[in-house]
């Protein structure tokens, strides 16, 4: 019993670890983009960022269910009902967080990094470079954050993952599974654990965030 | 100072207003639970409609979940009704005091399903026979089966029938326990071109979208599936409403209704998704319930 309990963690850590390696690696130089650029749309863009922050997940599950679905155009992949869909429906869930949250960090850092070391003649680059390195602590802060989010949702996991034991089944879908067989106490301490995971992390980013 | 307290007020406001709207909103409800495979079809939601239409001011409120949880809903006193398809955990709960006045309302039948192509060579066998069949598949790497793995109804009656077959599949990498409910686990073994069990009345309900699955066993009195509808006892559960189901329980027993069950689905999918029980005239549903019930 606690041997699958542990293995059902450790999967959910890989898999939501490996959405928010993901959503990391688009959503930072997207928000760096947004922060060194200015473009028409640039506003637009950003509201619907934020406004995706509260999407339901069960609505990504959907669309990315309707996409790698054997009769969806990446069926060939058979990718549904794999940990990997998993990962890829919470890396695209929790993206617009993340940005939100990158913007707002990179936003405030840009005044001070930014434009001092374009005023000292830095190449662009150079000098987004340097304020990526100025805020890292609060990148990964954000990052952690999204973490959190991919770990704690249930929609994405078992649209895309499907429960299936030993396989995709993660922390969420198992609570959501014991509910369903009427095994309320054993919902409750996978629960108190999934909190446990998510506090240490919230700690951890507390850490390496700084003040913030 | 002034602005907290107008807030607090604001929220206490809110609250307040929020909670009267909810005990007004319906002057009786009724609290449902019912297997999901009962639910998929619509058919509940038309019951309880029909009813509405004698008695307008009762609200009827479904939670469809799996047969395990929706019994365990009647324990904890959240339900004050409960239609599910699962005998030997329906006995339990009669053991336990918490449900009276059980009456098999309804039934169909369990369908083995499988890819077209039938790896394991189970159509038209009898169940024991296909499940013996698609565990020596299984054990020789051609095929895969999709378990409900959730104590549902459904779950229940797939492991009777290994029991039957004097098989144990669990653990088996070819045995998939998708821990899901009915829909998603038949979208589940169309997706992996796998056999599943599944209720006659969700197969219909979505067969146009599983495309790669095909109805390989219907016959056999082992597929029997039947519906019952209890009302949740009051003398041991406190603060349900026993009257009004009870009154819920016996329009669903009544002619008039039996006869819409029986008919129910035929104009979309061509054949009934239920069968009237019509009070079992000869006892062969409760034969049949007692021998599930038991094993």
């Amino acid at each position: 019993m606690l041997g699958e309990v542990l293995e059902i963690a450790l999967r959910s850590i890989i898999v939501s670890g490996l959405a928010a390696v993901l959503a990391t690696s688009w959503g930072i130089p997207l928000s760096l983009k947004l922060v060194t650029d200015d473009f028409r749309g640039k506003k637009f863009i950003l509201d619907v960022f934020r406004a995706l922050v509260g999407i339901p997940t069960v609505v990504v599950g959907l669309i990315l269910y309707f996409l790698f679905s054997r009769s969806g155009p990446f069926g060939g992949l058979r990718l549904l009902y794999t940990p990997l869909a998993i990962a890829l429906g919470q890396a695209v869930l929790i993206t617009p967080l993340l940005v939100s949250f990158a913007y707002q960090a990179l936003e405030r850092e840009k005044g001070e990094v930014w434009e001092l070391a374009m005023s000292l003649g830095a190449l662009k680059n150079q000098a987004s470079s340097t304020l990526i390195k100025e805020t890292i602590p609060k990148l990964l802060n954000a990052s952690l954050i999204a973490f959190n989010r991919a770990i704690g949702e249930l929609g994405v996991a078992l649209m895309l993952g499907g429960n299936i034991k030993g396989f995709t089944r993660v922390m969420t879908t198992a609570i959501a599974l014991e509910v369903s067989k009427g095994e309320f106490g054993l919902a409750l301490s996978l629960g108190g654990f999934l909190l446990l995971i998510t506090y240490s992390i919230t700690a951890v980013s507390r850490m390496v965030g700084g003040k913030s | 100072m002034r602005g907290h307290l107008l807030t607090l007020a604001l929220v206490l406001g809110l609250i307040s207003a929020t909670y009267i709207w909810q005990v007004t909103r319906a002057p009786v409800t009724l609290r449902v639970s019912t297997t999901t495979s009962l639910y998929a079809t619509d058919l509940l939601e038309e019951l309880a409609r029909k009813f509405q239409e004698k008695h307008p001011k009762v609200i009827i409120e479904f939670t469809p979940v799996g047969s395990g949880e929706a019994l365990k809903k009647a324990e904890n006193g959240d339900v004050d009704m409960v239609f599910v398809h699962a005998p030997n955990l329906e006995k339990k709960y009669l053991e336990k005091g918490v449900l009276k006045f059980g009456e098999i309302f309804a039934y169909n039948t369990f369908v083995i399903l499988g890819p077209k192509d039938d790896p394991a060579g189970i159509r038209d066998m009898d169940p024991i026979n296909a499940m013996i069949a698609i565990y020596e598949a299984g054990e020789a790497g051609t095929t895969k089966f999709v378990s409900r793995g959730d104590n549902s109804g459904t779950h229940n009656r797939e492991l009777w029938l290994w029991n039957l077959a004097g098989l144990d599949p669990s653990g088996n990498d070819w045995y998939i326990e998708s821990g899901t409910g009915m829909a998603q686990t038949l979208m589940i073994a169309n997706e992996y071109g796998a056999y599943t069990i599944s209720d006659i009345g969700t197969y219909l309900k979505l067969s146009s979208e599983l495309t790669y699955l095909t109805p390989l066993v219907t016959q056999g009195s082992e597929l029997l599936n039947v519906y019952s509808v209890y009302v949740v006892n009051s003398d041991v559960i406190k603060g349900v409403n026993e009257r009004l189901a009870y009154e819920f329980q016996q329009f669903v027993l009544s002619d008039e209704i039996q006869n819409f069950i029986g008919n129910y689905g035929v104009v979309e999918f061509g054949s009934s998704l239920f069968s009237p029980a019509n009070g079992d005239p000869d006892g062969s549903l409760r034969e049949a319930w007692n021998q599930l019930a038991g094993g």
